[in-house]
C-alpha cells in the first residue's frame, strides 16, 4: 500500500508543474480543477449551463429539492454577474443545507436499513456545525457509549448528540431470524465500501481473484475487529467490545495455508495487538451481575478509527472526495466507488489527488470542497448537447451528467411544484411533517427507493414507480384543483402565460415556442374541460425524466 | 391459441430485448450484471415460457411421486397404475396419474439442506457453487437470460397466497429490476387500477403528452436514462391492458370447476392465463406442506389439492399446443422422512426425495432414478438440483455449461459447474 501511495502522490505533483501554464498553485481550487478536467477532455466542452438550468441543479444538489418559482424567477431576473457565487453561498449557509446532507448520507451509508431518532440526531447536529469528515466517521467507527435512562440523575446534562452515531454498527450487527446470524462480513464490506472505497467481499475467503491489491488478509483483518463488537441493550444504541488478545487464524480455501492476523486498517497498517498484565486488561471490568461487558484496555474499534481517517491514510480521503465528485459531478473519478486499486485507475488520477491532498490540508472540510466544486466551470456545464449529437464519453465531463433524484428529494419537489406559488420553506416542512403526508411519503419511498442494503447511484425507474404516477390517488390528488395549488393557477391564468407558469413551476424553467405551441394546442383541444387539460399537461411533465432527474 | 406468443409479427427483436432492461421490480438501462451477448443472440426466437409449482415445506415423496406401500415406511396409501405402462403413483393422485404422459419424474433427488429458511433459496437458485455472490432464483435467472418476451409484460410473476408486490430479493446479485412481481392471492399490483376519473381518452392523452416530452428531452441528452423511464411506463401500461387476467368474474365457470375453489386451484387457473398472456416464468406456491404431526391425514387433504389443478392445467397447456413450450416443474426444498415420527409425521428429508416435470421438449414418461426398497436413499445416481438447474436450462435453449451471468468483472456459470443436465430427460 505504501508504495503505491509514494506513486500517486508523485504522480499528482508531476501533473501540477505540468497543468502550470493553464493554472498555478496559488489559484483557487475550482480553477485548477477546471485545468485538470480541460487537459484530458479531447472532445469539445460544452457551454455553461443557463440560468434556470443551474439554479435547478444547485437546489437539489445543495438543498436536495427544486427551487420555488418564486426563487427561479428572482435568481433569472438578477442581473449581478456573481450571482451564481452568491446563490451557491446561500444555499451553503441555509439551514436547508444540513438538512439535506442529512437525508443524503442516511441513505448513502444505511441504505434503507430502518431509521433511529438518535442517529437523525448525530447527523443534523454533526452537518449543522460542518463537521470535519474524519471526526465525523470516527464517532461512526467509535461510537460513544450508549445512555441508558437509569444513569440520568435530573439534573443529568443533555445527551451527546453523538450517541446515535452507533447506529451505523447496531443496524448491522442485527440478526435477522433463527437461520441468518449476525452479517460480520456484510458490516466489514460496508465499512471498506463505503469509508474506504474497496469492496472487500470477495476476499473474505482467499485472495481477491481479480483485484490484486485485494487480499484476504485485508478482509480478516477488518473482519477481526467487527467480530469483536457486541450490541448492548440501552435507551440509545450503543456497542461494546470484546477483550482481544491475540490474533486470528484464517486459511485461504485454495491453499489452505495458515495464516493470521491482526486488526489491519484499510489504507493502513496491522495494529499490534498490545499485552497487558493479569488484572490490567479492563479499563472498566466486565460484571456479570449488571451484565456489564467492561471495557477493554485495548479497542481495536478505536485503533481502526484513528487509522482509517489518518491524514496520511491516501485510500480515506480519496473515498471521501471520490464520493463528494460523484455526488455533484454524476460520476466517479473511480468508478465503481467502492473499487479504488491499482488496475482501476481514476479517469483523472492527477485531479483525484489534488482533491484529495486539499481535503486533507483543509481538515475534511466537506463544505468548502462542494463549494469549490460548484464553482468549477466543470460543474456549471449544461447538461444538453446539440440535438441527436453523440454524447461525449462520461469520464470526459465535456457535458454535465445527470445525476439520480432520492424519493425524498422528489417528493419534497413534488411538493413544491404542485403547491402553492408563495409556499415558504418552512410551509413545506410542515406539509412533508403532517400526518396526511404520511401515505404519500409511502408511496414515494416504495416508487423511488431501491430495497435495503442496495446503493442508490443511477437513476432505475421502476414500474412500481410508473403505476404510483399512473394511478395512485394520494398522488394524483396533488394534481387537482386546489385553491391556489399548481392546477387551479394554471386554469385561473391568462393562456398568454400559461406555459411559462407550467414550465416555471415544473421545470423550474421557461418553455421554448415549440411548448409553448404543445401548451396552447392542447388547451384549444380541451377548451371544455380546462382544469383537467391542465392537470394532465403537469402530469406528463411531472413523469418524463427531464423532472424525475438532476441534469 | 389464442398467447400473443404465437403473433409472428411479434417475434422480431424488440429493442427493449436487446437492452435486457426488464423487471418485476424495476427496469433500468445502468451496469447491471450483463450475459454474454451471444446468449442474448441465441434467444432472440425463444418463446419457450416456464411454469414452477413449489409446495412450500415439502410434499412427501412417498404420498405422490414414489409411493412404498407395503414397506415399513410406506404408510397407508396405495399405488395406482398411471397413463405409462410400469410408473405409479400415490393413489391420492389419480387425475395426475391419467395425465403422466406429459411428465417425467425424478426419484433420486438428493440435496443437502433439511432447514426451511436456508433449503428453499438452495433448491430455487439451483445450489451453484458459493463465489461470494447471492444467486438469483430460478424465475430472475429466466427473466434475466430470457427476457420478457414480445407480451411485453414483466418476465417473472409470482402468484402466492398471502401479501403481493414487487418483490427484489428473488433476483440476488442481478438486481432489483429481475425480482418476482408477486400477485398477493391473486389479487393485482398495487396501483393498477386507474381511478374512475380518468377515462380511457384522458388516460392516453396524457400519456401521448407524457412521450412528447420524452422525446423532446431525449433528443439533446442521453438517451439511456429516458429509454429506461419510458419502457416502465410501457409495462405498467401493458399490465393495466391486462387488467382482465385478476377479474374473477371473467372466468369461465367450467374452468372454476376444474381447477378447484381453493388457493392453489385458484391460483393455478391464474398461472394458466398469465402464460396465455405471455409472461415469461409464472411460479405458483403452495404452503403447509411441513407434516410434522398428522401427515397422513394432511397429505390426504393436501395431495389431491394438487392433483386436481395440476391435471387441469396439464390438460389445457396441451390442449391449446403450449405444452411444447412450457416447462413444468413440480418440487419443494426438500422430501419428508420416510420414518414415521411419533407424531404420526415425516420431518424433513433431502436425502432421497422426488419431483416431477414435463413440456418443453423434456422427454415425458421417464422415471430417473430409485430410492432403495425403505426409500430412505437413493438407489443408483443420486441427483442434486444443479443438475436439474442444467437440464431446464437445456430444455430453454440456454446452453447452461457455457453461457455466464458477468457481476461487474466476475464471470458466474449459470448452474452448478461440475453437475451435467440429466440426459435421459433431454431428447
Amino acid at each position: 500500500m505504501s508504495s503505491a501511495r509514494t506513486l500517486g502522490l508523485t504522480l499528482g505533483c508531476a501533473t501540477v508543474l505540468l497543468a502550470g501554464s493553464l493554472a498555478t498553485a496559488e489559484e483557487p481550487l475550482h480553477v485548477r480543477i477546471d485545468a485538470l478536467v480541460a487537459a484530458r477532455a479531447e472532445v469539445p466542452l460544452a457551454p455553461p449551463a443557463d440560468d434556470a438550468e443551474f439554479c435547478r441543479r444547485v437546489h437539489l444538489d445543495l438543498v436536495g429539492r427544486v427551487p420555488t418559482v418564486v426563487e427561479t424567477r428572482t435568481f433569472l431576473a438578477d442581473t449581478s454577474a456573481d450571482k451564481r457565487t452568491k446563490l451557491v453561498d446561500r444555499l451553503l449557509a441555509s439551514a436547508e443545507h444540513p438538512r439535506h446532507l442529512a437525508e443524503s448520507l442516511h441513505v448513502e451509508l444505511m441504505e434503507r436499513r430502518g431509521d433511529d431518532e438518535h442517529w437523525q440526531r448525530f447527523l443534523r447536529s454533526s452537518f449543522e456545525r460542518n463537521r470535519p469528515w474524519d471526526d465525523f466517521v470516527r464517532a461512526i467507527l467509535k461510537p460513544t457509549p450508549p445512555q441508558t435512562k437509569s444513569d440520568d440523575s435530573d439534573e443529568s446534562p443533555a445527551e451527546s448528540p453523538d450517541v446515535g452515531a452507533a447506529f451505523f454498527l447496531t443496524s448491522r450487527l442485527v440478526s435477522e431470524g433463527a437461520m441468518a446470524p449476525v452479517d460480520v462480513p456484510g458490516l466489514t464490506r460496508d465499512v471498506g465500501r463505503l469509508l474506504a472505497g474497496v469492496d472487500l467481499q470477495c476476499a473474505q475467503c482467499h485472495d481477491h481473484l481479480t483485484v490484486d491489491d485485494y487480499s484476504q488478509r485485508d478482509f480478516q483483518g477488518l473482519h477481526v475487529v467487527f467480530e469483536n463488537v457486541k450490541t448492548v441493550r440501552g435507551d440509545t444504541p450503543g456497542v461494546s467490545e470484546g477483550l482481544m488478545q491475540q490474533s486470528k487464524p484464517f486459511q485461504s480455501v485454495f491453499t489452505g495455508e495458515p495464516m493470521q492476523t491482526g486488526p489491519f486498517v484499510p489504507g493502513g497498517r496491522e495494529i499490534t495487538i498490545p499485552t497487558f498484565e493479569k488484572g490490567e486488561e479492563y479499563v472498566v471490568a466486565p460484571d456479570r451481575k449488571t451484565r456489564s461487558p467492561g471495557v477493554p484496555r485495548f479497542s481495536p474499534l478505536t485503533e481502526l478509527a484513528l487509522g482509517l481517517t489518518a491524514p496520511d491514510n491516501d485510500l480515506f480521503a480519496k473515498n471521501a472526495v471520490n464520493r463528494i465528485w460523484f455526488d455533484m459531478l454524476g460520476r466517479g473519478l473511480v468508478e465503481p466507488l467502492d473499487l479504488h486499486h491499482a488496475d482501476n485507475p481514476p479517469s483523472h488520477p492527477e485531479l483525484l489527488d489534488l482533491l484529495a491532498r486539499e481535503f486533507v490540508a483543509h481538515d475534511f472540510d466537506a463544505r468548502w470542497l462542494r463549494r469549490e466544486l460548484m464553482l468549477t466551470a466543470t460543474y456549471q456545464r449544461t447538461s444538453r448537447r446539440p440535438a441527436d449529437a453523440k454524447p461525449p464519453p462520461e469520464t470526459s465531463y465535456a457535458v454535465a451528467l445527470e445525476k439520480r433524484l432520492s424519493a425524498e428529494q422528489l417528493l419534497r419537489s413534488a411538493l413544491i411544484v404542485t403547491g402553492p406559488a408563495e409556499a415558504t420553506v418552512e410551509q413545506i416542512d410542515a406539509r412533508l411533517q403532517d400526518e396526511s403526508t404520511a401515505a404519500l411519503k409511502k408511496a414515494f419511498l416504495k416508487a423511488f427507493a431501491n430495497p435495503p442494503k442496495e446503493p442508490e447511484i443511477d437513476f432505475e425507474p421502476t414500474v412500481a414507480a410508473a403505476l404510483t404516477f399512473l394511478n395512485d390517488k394520494t398522488f394524483l390528488r396533488l394534481l387537482e384543483p386546489t385553491d391556489g395549488h399548481l392546477v387551479d393557477r394554471l386554469v385561473k391564468s391568462d393562456d398568454a402565460i400559461l406555459a411559462d407558469e407550467l414550465y416555471l413551476a415544473v421545470l423550474s424553467r421557461l418553455p421554448d415556442d415549440e411548448e409553448r405551441a404543445i401548451v396552447t394546442t392542447h388547451l384549444a383541444k380541451h377548451s371544455d374541460d380546462r382544469p383537467n387539460a391542465c392537470s394532465q399537461l403537469a402530469w406528463a411533465l411531472m413523469s418524463s425524466t427531464e423532472f424525475l432527474v438532476n441534469h | 391459441m389464442h398467447s400473443r406468443l404465437c403473433t409472428p409479427a411479434d417475434h422480431a427483436l424488440s429493442r427493449r430485448r436487446v437492452l435486457g432492461a426488464f423487471a418485476g421490480g424495476a427496469a433500468g438501462l445502468g451496469l447491471g450484471p450483463l450475459v454474454r451477448p451471444a446468449v442474448a443472440e441465441d434467444l432472440k426466437a425463444n418463446d419457450k415460457q416456464v411454469l414452477l409449482v413449489w409446495l412450500d415445506g415439502g410434499m412427501s415423496q412417498l404420498e405422490s411421486w414414489d409411493p412404498k406401500p407395503n414397506t415399513r415406511f410406506g404408510g397407508p396409501y396405495r399405488a395406482i397404475d398411471t397413463s405409462v405402462p410400469g410408473l405409479r403413483v400415490s393413489e391420492l393422485m389419480p387425475k395426475v396419474a391419467t395425465r403422466m404422459q406429459h411428465l417425467s419424474v425424478v426419484r433420486s433427488m438428493k440435496t443437502e439442506d433439511p432447514n426451511h429458511s436456508s433449503g428453499v433459496p438452495k433448491i430455487l437458485r439451483g445450489h451453484p457453487k458459493n463465489r461470494g455472490v447471492t444467486y438469483p432464483y430460478f424465475g430472475s435467472a429466466v427473466a434475466r437470460l430470457m427476457g420478457p418476451g414480445p407480451s411485453g409484460l414483466p418476465p417473472y410473476v409470482w402468484v402466492k397466497p398471502g401479501s403481493g408486490g414487487f418483490v427484489s430479493k428473488h433476483a440476488g446479485f442481478l438486481g432489483a429490476k429481475y425480482g418476482a412481481l408477486a400477485l398477493g392471492d391473486g389479487k393485482p399490483p398495487n396501483n393498477l387500477l386507474r381511478p374512475d376519473t380518468i377515462d380511457s381518452d384522458a388516460d392516453r392523452e396524457r400519456n401521448e403528452l407524457r412521450e412528447l416530452f420524452e422525446r423532446r428531452y431525449r433528443r439533446t441528452h442521453r438517451p439511456g436514462w429516458s429509454e429506461a423511464n419510458t419502457h416502465v411506463y410501457d409495462v405498467a401500461r401493458t399490465l393495466m391492458k391486462n387488467v382482465e387476467l385478476f377479474d374473477e368474474s371473467k372466468l369461465d365457470p367450467q374452468d372454476v370447476e376444474r381447477y378447484g375453489r381453493h388457493h392453489l386451484g385458484r391460483h393455478l387457473l391464474l398461472a394458466r392465463r398469465v402464460l396465455e398472456a405471455g409472461v415469461r416464468f409464472v411460479q405458483v406456491t403452495s404452503y403447509g406442506w411441513d407434516t410434522h404431526g398428522d401427515n397422513f391425514n394432511a397429505h390426504a387433504r393436501r395431495v389431491p389439492g394438487l392433483d386436481q389443478p395440476l391435471a387441469a392445467v396439464l390438460d389445457d397447456l396441451h390442449d391449446r399446443g403450449m405444452l411444447e413450450n412450457v416447462l413444468v416443474v413440480v418440487m419443494a426444498e426438500f422430501g419428508r422422512t420416510p420414518r414415521v415420527n411419533g407424531s404420526v409425521g415425516r420431518d424433513h428429508w433431502p436425502n432421497a426425495w422426488s419431483l416431477a416435470t414435463g413440456g418443453c421438449g423434456i422427454v415425458p414418461g421417464q422415471v430417473v432414478g430409485a430410492t432403495n426398497d425403505d426409500g430412505t436413499d437413493v438407489a443408483g445416481t443420486p441427483y442434486d438440483i444443479g443438475s436439474l438447474f442444467h437440464t431446464w436450462f437445456h430444455a430453454l435453449g440456454i446452453d447452461s455449461r457455457t453461457a455466464e451471468y458477468h457481476n461487474g468483472t466476475q464471470p458466474l456459470p449459470v448452474a452448478h459447474d461440475d453437475m451435467q443436465p440429466i440426459r435421459e430427460l433431454l431428447a
